[in-house]
Parts: structure tokens; C-alpha cells; sequence
């Protein structure tokens, strides 16, 4: 209401007077709600558990694993490899020394058909006995949902597409 | 410690389903309530907000190692659930227990599936059937008349199928039209014998304790619901060894109080209610509250076994989005069909099913990767029928709670220690449903990519019961036929934990009608001045 009175006022002065006069901009009436970027948008993630091969062995199995098609991001564009550093940065020591070691044979034997050849294995609810296939098949899921969830993937689909990143309700820490 | 002049007529632990449905039943007959909850009301103005998954700082993964043990918790709802770090509790560390709790005003009312199906006389008089375990004190006659008001306040929906393993209900009648392949389904299960039905749930994602059951309570202006009241104990009178009220503490400030009570209906869920029983000791109740004549406190710990997913498959006409247009969605519920004649199976008791038709299966189900794994999720979208198996699981005196005297929680409350162990029934019977379930999708010609039948850790189905059971022969139980302690008359616990056996239906309507006729029982009882 206040802004709209001080708009009609304004139009109703000449605009020579408009120009000379000085005001105060009314305080608003309702705190504003600003528009804001999260971390992700603007900024890459600062890798700080793999070293560099190992950083380079997750790029090339994430592109491996979700290549880029159909304008949709591959792995890489979507920040997944310096994610990935962060999360398992923060999980068990099992899953740190699970994809070290996985990233190590992948650095040493590189990314090609045979070494993911255990991706081509069926899928059992047990996971393979083997420590480098189960490292592929979390990767393999880990690099799907980083990917898909991620600000590339759903700006590459457009707003609201289907397929698009899911939205839901966050919940603020209860006290 | 703080004390108060008001002697309350019932103090109520916990506003979930059993509490909340206790102070809707009491109130309304005129009987003044306090309940205590541990945790805050929600607001869903303030509390919630709408956000895309990736402005999420772990991009919908959560942190990783918050939630161990909750694996419904998702990073959007994290806040929800009560934290691992301040309610700690413990188990033998080849045999993880999965505890699953909510604190909060409307307790676990506020996530649940809303599944609400009646137990039968085969769950009520179960020893009856097949020899296991011990009868209920009442069979279904009794608890109809109360299903038959609880149902319609939940507006439970779904279909009448005059099945005496699954009573029919007062329902608002889902007669939706199934799609096709979901025809196809129920066109094999009946080949086999196997009886269907529609999903039968309350109506409404929000329908819960905090809306259907407290505002009422609060609006008669009968009941005082206090918040952040951590339950210490229940406290006796050293004469006469009757309840005579509840220490509790600020879950902000760790504050003590104390409120007394004529009468105690405890309502925590099915663990915390009995962990407040043995954390509630004295004199003429050494070990635990309630516990002197049968020693059962804390044991016939049940739940019902889950098998996520023990079939995937895929409807081949759906593949590349070339079926028909009403050929994929909806679903529906396989009920319980073994035993239930005549003995079958290596196993006693049974099993029954979801089953949902649509979506597209989970790329960890496909042996590819890359442009042909991108591929042929596009070409299976939409394609995906899954079953879960819901099993019953069997109460036995070994599975049992425990106080464990070295961990405290965040208030310097005992914690628990939870030891429960699934046997050769329930490894059996979900054997059994895994291979019925494909021959089920088989015979729909549906193509079964996966299947499996390694159950979830125990607790993790949450629906945790037993430990505090109702019975006839106070040797032999906690509780008498109204939920009432055989040894504290003025002592009532209605939640999961007075279930004597489980079957395999979602068990939150079964223990919302006991709450309501221990509730009635209970007026009744205090008018007549018996209480």
C-alpha cells in the first residue's frame, strides 16, 4: 500500500520535480525473501580425500558410467568426482578404504570393458564376494544418484520436466 | 525435584496412536487428562520447507553414519527422526536391532504407511490353531465393536472381501477399476488359490494422531498436553505400591519434574514404553514396574519380518512405452493364505504381500552401464511390478529387552539393550514367499529380473510389539485383557507392546482399538470408584 502511494505520488509530480526530490525509500513492510544460491551453484567442491590418479580414476568411471547424451551432463560436468571426495570424506573408514582401493586398480589397470566387466554380473541381494566388484557396483549407484541429483542434471532437463530432480518437503532441525 | 499440588486423574506418556487415541476417548467422557510428550509440536508453516533435492548440501544421500540405523530417514526428513546420539540403546554386535523412533507430538502417527488391517481369530486364539505361543485375552468379537469406530474416524478405504483370515471393516469402498496388468496379477493369484485385495489405508497423507485424534481432546477442554517431557520413571507409593505419578524431565533444559497422577496410561511405543516399566524400580517393584508376578517384562519381543522387493519384475507388452493406456498402475495386498485351512509349508503362520504395479525399476537391478544402461532404463520406464513380503514372526520368550546399566541416554536415562533374532519360521516362510512371488509373476507373463529373501534387520519394519503382553494368567503376562497391569490396577500401557502375537498386518489400527476400549474401561472403572 505504501509503496503503491509513494508510486502515484511520484507520477503525479512533474518529472523535473520528481528528479530534484529527495527521499527516503520507505522501509517494506514484510522482510524480504531473497532469492539465494546454494554452495553448489557457483563454486567446485575442494577434493581433500583422493589423490589426484585417484580423482582421475573416479572422472574417467563416471563418465564411463553416465556418459553425457542427449545434452544431459556426463558424471565430470556434474562436479560427481569432487562430490564423491566429500562424501566418502565423511563416511565409514570401510567405504573410504573400499574406494581407495578400488580407485587404486582402476588408476593402475585403467577404466576399460574388463575391468568393469563385474558390472555385467546379475544382480543378487548378497553383492558380489569380490572387494573391487562391490566397490563398481556401490560406485555405479553412487555416481548415478550424485549425478541425477545434481544442479547440471536438472537444468539440462528444464524446470518441471519430467525426470527432473525430485523436490520435497525439508525439514528444519526440530527444538 | 520439583513437585506440584495437582493430583492429575490420568496422566498419558506419549501422544502417538495409543496415547492419542486414550485422550480422545477420555476426554470426551468427561475424564480431565495431562499427557506428556518427549518432543515438540510441528508447525508445517515454520518446520517445513519445499527445496530440490540438489540444493541439499549431500545432494539427497544425507550424512552419511547420522542414521545408522533408520533407513526410512531421508535427507529432506532427517530432522524428523529422533536422533541415534541422544537415544542410544545397545545389542550384541552379530545382531543388529534396527530402532526406529519419533519424537514429537503425534509420534510416528506422523511418518507411518497408514496400512489399517483387523487382526483375526487366528492371530486372537492363535495357540488354539496351531499350538504356538498363547491365545490373546479376547478374540475378534470383542475388539470389533472398536475397530468398527476406528475405522471411520481414519477414514480407512479399501474393500470388503469376507475373508475370515482378514475381517471386513467399516470402510469407504475403494471399487476403482484395477489396470490391466494388476488383472493379470490377481487373474494368476487366483489360480493358485491366492486371495487379493485392494490396499486398505486411511485416507489422507496427513491423517494421524495430531490431527485426527488430539484436537478434539484439547478442544473439549479435558486434556493438557505438555511437550518436551522426557520420561524418566513412573513413581509408586511407597505404601501402597500403586502408581502415584511420573518424573519426567525438560528435554531442553534437563530440568526435573514431577506430576502426580491417581491413574498412569503409558503410551511411549512398544520399547520406550516398557524401558520406562524396568527403568521404574522400588521396593515392592524390584524389578520393573508390574513385573513381580510373571517376570515377562521386556520379553516375546515381536515384529513383522519385511522382504523389500523379494521380486522385481518387469511387464514385458509395457516395455519401450509401447502397453496399452491403462496397462500399468495401481496395486494391492495378498492376503495371508498359508495355514490358514489346513497346515502347508515347513513353517507355521503366514505371510502376506504388497504389491505395486509401474514405475521403473532400479538401475542396480541391470547388469549395464553407460549409453546402454541410459537406454534401457528409458525403455523400462513404467515397467516395474514389485511385491513386498510382510511376515508374521513368532513371539518367543529369548527375544527380549534389557536395561543396560553402562549407557545412559542424553538425559542420563538407562538405555536399552534389544536382543531379538529372527528363526527357522520366519527364514521359511520368506523362502516360501520368495518363490510363491515369482510363480505369482510368472503366471501374470510378467519377466522377474530379481528376487531374493533376506529380510530386513529386525525393527527395521517398525513395527516392533510384544514385551509388555496382555493375558489372562498374570504368571504368564504383563497386562489383563483391558491393558491394565495385573499387579498396578491404576497402571495401563496401550501400545504395541501389549501384543501377544503380531501376525502380519500393520499392527497401528489393532493397537489405536485397544487403546480405545482399555480407555472406556477405564472411565467405567474410575466412575464405579474401582480405579
Amino acid at each position: 500500500m505504501k509503496r503503491r502511494r509513494i508510486l502515484q505520488s511520484l507520477m503525479a509530480m512533474p518529472a523535473a520535480a520528481a528528479a530534484q526530490s529527495v527521499t527516503t525509500p520507505a522501509a517494506p513492510e514484510e522482510f524480504p525473501k531473497l532469492r539465494v544460491a546454494s554452495v553448489e551453484s557457483g563454486a567446485a567442491g575442494w577434493p581433500t580425500l583422493f589423490s589426484s590418479a585417484q580423482l582421475d580414476a573416479l572422472a574417467k568411471l563416471g563418465d564411463t558410467i553416465v556418459p553425457s547424451v542427449a545434452g544431459r551432463p556426463a558424471a565430470s560436468q556434474a562436479g560427481v568426482p569432487e562430490f564423491l571426495d566429500f562424501l566418502i570424506g565423511q563416511s565409514s573408514r570401510d567405504v573410504q578404504d573400499l574406494y581407495r582401493q578400488g580407485l587404486d586398480r582402476l588408476s593402475r589397470d585403467g577404466v576399460n570393458e574388463q575391468t568393469l566387466a563385474p558390472l555385467k554380473e546379475a544382480w543378487s541381494y548378497a553383492g558380489p564376494a569380490d572387494r573391487f566388484a562391490q566397490f563398481l557396483q556401490r560406485a555405479k549407484i553412487d555416481i548415478i544418484q550424485a549425478t541425477t541429483n545434481s544442479h547440471e542434471w536438472a537444468d539440462s532437463l528444464g524446470r518441471g520436466r519430467r525426470g527432473s530432480a525430485p523436490t520435497g518437503y525439508y525439514w528444519r532441525s526440530l527444538d | 525435584m520439583a513437585t506440584t499440588q495437582t493430583v492429575h486423574d490420568v496422566v498419558i506418556i506419549g501422544s502417538g496412536a495409543g496415547g492419542g487415541m486414550a485422550a480422545h476417548t477420555l476426554t470426551k467422557l468427561g475424564v480431565k487428562c495431562l499427557m506428556l510428550e518427549a518432543g515438540p509440536m510441528t508447525d508445517f508453516d515454520k518446520d517445513r520447507t519445499l527445496v530440490n533435492v540438489y540444493d541439499l548440501p549431500y545432494r539427497g544421500f544425507g550424512k552419511p553414519g547420522r542414521f545408522p540405523h533408520v533407513t526410512q530417514a531421508s535427507e529432506f526428513d532427517a530432522n524428523m527422526w529422533a536422533d541415534e546420539k541422544q537415544n542410544p540403546y545397545t545389542y550384541a554386535e552379530k545382531e543388529p536391532y534396527y530402532w526406529v523412533r519419533m519424537r514429537l507430538v503425534g509420534g510416528k502417527t506422523m511418518r507411518w504407511g497408514r496400512a489399517s488391517w483387523r487382526l483375526s481369530d487366528l492371530e486372537f486364539a492363535c495357540k488354539d490353531h496351531d499350538g504356538f505361543g498363547e491365545n490373546w485375552p479376547m478374540r475378534l468379537a470383542d475388539l470389533a465393536p472398536f475397530y468398527d469406530r476406528v475405522e471411520p474416524m481414519f477414514r480407512v478405504a479399501g474393500r470388503n472381501e469376507g475373508l475370515k483370515q482378514l475381517p471386513d471393516g467399516k470402510l469407504l469402498l475403494d471399487d476403482s477399476a484395477d489396470s490391466v496388468s494388476v488383472q493379470r496379477f490377481i487373474a494368476s493369484c487366483k489360480k493358485l488359490g491366492v486371495p487379493t485385495t485392494k490396499p486398505r489405508r486411511a485416507t489422507g497423507t496427513l491423517a494421524s494422531s495430531a490431527n485426527l485424534l488430539l484436537p478434539a481432546a484439547i478442544e473439549s477442554g479435558n486434556l493438557q498436553l505438555v511437550t518436551n517431557a522426557v520420561v524418566r520413571e513412573i513413581t509408586v507409593d511407597p505404601d501402597t505400591g500403586r502408581a502415584n505419578g511420573v518424573n519426567f524431565l525438560d528435554r531442553r533444559s534437563r530440568r526435573d519434574f514431577h506430576v502426580k497422577a491417581r491413574t498412569v496410561i503409558l503410551s511411549a511405543s512398544t520399547l520406550e514404553s516398557t524401558r520406562i516399566l524396568l527403568n521404574s524400580t522400588s521396593r515392592q517393584h524390584p524389578n520393573g514396574l508390574g513385573n513381580n508376578s510373571s517376570g515377562v517384562l521386556g520379553r516375546y519381543l515381536l515384529d513383522q519380518f519385511y522382504v523389500k522387493n523379494t521380486v522385481q519384475a518387469v511387464v514385458p507388452e509395457a516395455r519401450g512405452g509401447r502397453g496399452e493406456r491403462n496397462l500399468m498402475g495401481g496395486g494391492g495386498y495378498i492376503v495371508r493364505f498359508r495355514n490358514v485351512d489346513q497346515r502347508q509349508g515347513n513353517f507355521i503362520r503366514g505371510y502376506t504381500y504388497d504389491f505395486g504395479s509401474g514405475g521403473t525399476p532400479s538401475p542396480r537391478y541391470l547388469p549395464l552401464y553407460g549409453d546402454a544402461l541410459f537406454k534401457e532404463l528409458e525403455e523400462l520406464r513404467n515397467t516395474g511390478f514389485g511385491m513386498t513380503t510382510m511376515g508374521e514372526v513368532l513371539p518367543r520368550h529369548e527375544n527380549h529387552v534389557a536395561i543396560d546399566k553402562n549407557v545412559k541416554d542424553a538425559w542420563g536415562i538407562p538405555a536399552l539393550h534389544i536382543s531379538q533374532k529372527y528363526g527357522d519360521n520366519e527364514h521359511a516362510m520368506a523362502k516360501d514367499a520368495m518363490e510363491m512371488g515369482e510363480t505369482m509373476c510368472k503366471g501374470a507373463g510378467f519377466e522377474v529380473i530379481a528376487k531374493h529373501s533376506q529380510m530386513v534387520p529386525p525393527g527395521e519394519s517398525i513395527h516392533e510389539l510384544g514385551t509388555c503382553r496382555m493375558g489372562t494368567d498374570p504368571k504368564k503376562s504383563v497386562l489383563n485383557g483391558y491393558n491394565q497391569s495385573h499387579d498396578v490396577r491404576n497402571l495401563f500401557v496401550v501400545d504395541g507392546s501389549a501384543f501377544v502375537s503380531g501376525g502380519a498386518q500393520n499392527p497401528t489400527l489393532t493397537l489405536m482399538a485397544l487403546s480405545m476400549r482399555a480407555s472406556e474401561y477405564l472411565a467405567d472403572q474410575m466412575k464405579k470408584g474401582a480405579l
